[in-house]
């Protein structure tokens, strides 16, 4: 057995009430892949972070070499040997290709002055590693922001290898890479393995873990569950991992859906964007349908699409109508609606009334020929009655209510100009218990009075709860859509690893 | 390549504009001193010239430090509201203690006061803000008035006199026709060269661009934003000892107008408020097309009570001019896209 170079003990860690790692233990070995698989929450980045020095663990302890060890800072892991390659990058855009991969590692002169053209030199050889997998727009002297996605990731994978470290971690350093690029990379992992380095491997892509690891540690709400050898394991028996045996689902509802007889209310037919790859779907009227997935898989592009926010290809009809929205406002006029998930982007103005914000993006409606505030009064003393809002009266600045109440005049803003279509745009992320469940019983309500509501969440339990059509995307392309028998957490955790077994039937509606 | 030359000239406008962005700041700056030389009559005698030069840069000297001070700090990412209050207060302690020429030990210990005092106050600023984290706006803008109420709890009423010695020597020396404030400008940006071209530079820029990845690369993002609050708590105790020498008396208001100056010149110098990008020599030139413009202002006879409204108006375009650039970019990008 190869020796182990970095292991954690029983970490804990968390954020507020949340747990994000309640004991997220892993070896590292020498000269080994190991693979940290993991749905959302599983505390994935959370424990790569701690071993990194970006975040500092409550309990637990990291040992390196056999020794415990704790780094209060990613300079002093550095220093150590550890590097990590990071999804969302740690790349200066104003800086160039070289100056980045160099930082805080620069070359300096005897004198103590920076040696430009030495790394700019040094920068040459290391893009050596990727030649002809990138545009000659990329050289050691090009500014990082003008960049593609793609080659940033290069300059960011660069940057940890030029640091020679003992331990690397690749948080999902794949995802934006094409497959020339991935093969290249997967050489680089090879050759460090062979070197004896320990490398941890980050992925929501199965079949990379299968092809590059050689060990597979399973996340689960922030617990280690087990460890297999890639060798001796499947797609299947690492979703069952993921997924755990006893079943934590509450189901929120009965609710069951008859798409006979209904009207198609939003068809999507092979539309392309940045984060979007050919996607295809129909919702039919009064639907719940959930959107999954590992994060960033471009669910919350799909939903900015369709409210007009993207650029794209492809034909979007709403109402049988083919549409291209070039600003949210055309999306309003067709009653579409979006509720953001980003809590600082939703708008409340906070010291004002909760009637002037339930009207904010209304007052047009009672303008004519003068403002009849009595019919709005009116108006928003209802919505707050459906949404059942705690508050003391209407005139209360919204700053008196607890947060599920504030999130709800949120919504409800939107639902007083009667959006047919609502796009949910993982709403309830940080939201407490409670309100969570009032929120449930909203959509509820909504989907039964003949809204549609496509609900995107990242929170998979959630989504299995209430929804009863799932689509699960995965790489920009919907992977799945579940209803039905095929409607499991099992099918939902391997559509979003992209496990080619059971998630490959695609429903046809 | 038919066309060798002309390519070079393109190729060098393009580094002087994206890698240092220094192109608008060299026209304002060629610009703004030949329309202040038509005001001048005479001015191709060379006494003229000379003497003008002096005057101009003795002037500007307190403001061209703070403003390089500035430069610092906004490319660290943050912003000093406090650099004026910081050099009123050395200017009133100067004034209230260098009384005689005669007690040169006491008068040395005094400068060495405010320069520490300058250290000080800037470590204060740098403390509050990257250790606690506060907002640099709301940070400096409240410390600038500790400062200023400190100067005022001082000296209530403009007043106190540095011999004439001292400002004589300030006033009129110069160096093979060099006057002695454009030598102190060289030799401060001649040290931050150095400085700039050292780790610390690579680190200040890296934490300007985006704190956030230069922490995870390993770069002491804390102690850099400190240390240029620092920096610039230090040049406003320059500024501070040479507007003594200036105007050879304390007033504890002195440093009120250079704050907004500062910020305009270091802008009008081509750094950017979002930190990151510019440079101290880009400042230089910002604060000089400032100190063009006012004395364009005065000499074309605008009537006074215009000119506070004028030079306001410079400012607002100064400040706004970035954004308004980006604005007609993106415009143009978008419809060049969409055709």
């Amino acid at each position: 057995m190869k020796s182990i170079v970095l292991n954690t003990e029983e970490i804990r860690k968390r954020f507020g009430g949340v747990h994000a790692l309640r004991d997220g233990s892993i070896d590292v070995r020498s000269g080994e892949v190991l693979a940290l698989v993991g749905a959302n929450g599983s505390g994935k980045s959370t424990l790569t972070k701690i071993i990194t020095g970006v975040l500092t663990q409550d309990s637990g302890l990291v040992y390196y070499r056999n020794e415990p060890v704790q780094y209060h800072n990613p300079m002093a892991a550095q220093k150590a040997g550890i590097m990590a390659v990071y999804q969302e990058l740690s790349l200066v855009p104003s800086l160039t290709v070289a100056q980045n991969i160099w930082l805080a590692n620069e070359a300096l002169k005897k004198s103590g002055f920076v040696d430009d053209k030495a790394m700019i030199e040094k920068t040459k050889e290391l893009l050596k590693l990727f030649e002809g997998t990138y545009q000659s727009s990329l050289h050691p002297e090009a500014y990082v922001h003008s960049l593609p996605p793609d080659e940033k990731q290069i300059v960011e994978i660069l940057k940890a290898i030029s640091r020679n470290p003992e331990v690397l971690i690749l948080d999902e350093a794949t995802a934006s890479l094409d497959s020339k690029q991935v093969n290249r990379l997967f050489g680089l992992i090879d050759k460090l393995r062979d070197e004896g380095k320990g490398l941890v491997f980050v992925s929501h892509r199965m079949d990379e873990i299968f092809q590059i690891a050689d060990r597979a540690v399973v996340l689960r709400n922030g617990t280690t569950v087990g460890e297999v050898l890639i060798s001796e394991a499947s797609e299947n028996s690492i979703v069952r991992m993921m997924v755990g045996s006893e079943s934590e689902i509450i189901k929120e509802t009965d609710l069951v859906y008859d798409i006979e007889n209904k009207d198609i209310v939003l068809e999507v037919d092979d539309i392309r964007s940045e984060k979007l790859d050919g996607v295809s779907f129909k919702v039919f009227q009064g639907e719940l349908v959930g959107i999954g997935g590992l994060r960033g898989q471009g669910q919350s592009s799909l939903l900015h699409t369709l409210f007009g926010n993207n650029q794209y290809a492809g034909t979007i009809s709403i109402f049988g109508e083919t549409i291209d929205f070039k600003h949210p406002k055309e999306a309003m006029r067709q009653s579409v609606a979006l509720i953001p998930g980003d809590r600082a982007s939703e708008g409340l103005l906070l010291i004002r009334s909760i009637l002037e914000n339930f009207h904010l993006p209304n007052w047009k409606a009672y303008g004519k020929p003068l403002l009849k505030i009595n019919k709005a009064r009116k108006d928003a003393q209802q919505m707050s009655e459906q949404l059942q809002l705690v508050m003391d009266a209407l005139d209360s600045p919204v700053s008196s209510l607890s947060g599920g109440n504030a999130q709800k005049v949120v919504i409800g803003k939107w639902l007083l100009r009667n959006p047919k279509l609502l796009l949910l745009d993982d709403p309830t992320k940080g939201v407490d218990v409670g309100t969570k469940s009032e929120f449930y019983k909203l959509l509820i309500n909504l989907v039964e009075g003949g809204t549609t509501i496509l609900f995107y969440s990242s929170d998979d339990q959630e989504l299995l709860g209430l929804c009863p059509r799932i689509m699960v995307m995965h790489d920009g392309k919907i992977r799945a859509d579940l209803s039905k028998e095929m409607l499991s957490e099992e099918n939902l955790v391997a559509a979003s690893m992209g496990a080619t077994s059971e998630s490959n039937n695609h429903k046809d509606l | 390549m038919s066309n060798p030359k002309k390519l070079n000239i393109g190729a060098w406008w393009k580094k002087l504009n994206v890698k240092y962005s220094l192109g608008l700041p060299l026209v304002l700056l060629i610009v703004t001193t030949l329309l202040s030389f038509l005001f001048q009559p005479n001015i191709f005698r060379p006494n003229v010239l000379s003497r003008l030069l002096t005057s101009n840069f003795r002037t500007w000297l307190p403001v061209l430090l703070v403003t390089i001070g500035q430069a610092i700090v906004l490319i660290g990412g943050g912003l000093d509201l406090s650099n004026g209050s910081i050099a009123s207060v050395g200017n009133v302690i100067l004034a209230l203690t260098v009384v005689s020429a005669d007690e040169t030990g006491k008068n040395v210990v005094m400068v060495l006061a405010v320069i520490v005092f300058g250290i000080l106050a800037g470590f204060i600023n740098g403390v509050l803000t990257a250790y606690l984290g506060l907002q640099p706006v709301i940070v400096t803008f409240a410390t600038s008035y500790i400062y200023s109420g400190l100067a005022l709890l001082m000296l209530p009423t403009p007043g106190g006199a540095i011999p004439r010695v001292y400002t004589d020597v300030y006033r009129n020396t110069s160096l093979l026709g060099i006057p002695i404030s454009l030598i102190i400008i060289g030799i401060i940006v001649l040290i931050w060269s150095i400085f700039r071209n050292r780790k610390y530079g690579r680190f200040l820029y890296a934490v300007g661009g985006d704190a956030n990845a230069a922490y995870t690369t390993g770069v002491p993002v804390t102690w850099m934003k400190v240390s240029t609050y620092v920096i610039s708590g230090l040049l406003a105790a320059f500024a501070a000892i040479f507007y003594s020498l200036l105007t050879g008396s304390g007033f504890s208001d002195s440093g009120g107008d250079m704050t907004l100056s500062s910020v305009t010149g270091a802008v009008l110098g081509g750094v950017a408020m979002r930190g990151g990008i510019g440079s101290v020599i880009g400042a230089v030139f910002g604060g000089i097309v400032l100190g063009n413009i006012r004395n364009i202002i005065s000499s074309a006879r605008i009537n006074s009570w215009a000119r506070t409204l004028v030079n306001a108006l410079i400012i607002l375009i100064a400040l706004a001019g970035p954004g308004l650039l980006n604005l007609f970019r993106r415009k143009k990008f978008n419809e060049r896209n969409k055709s």
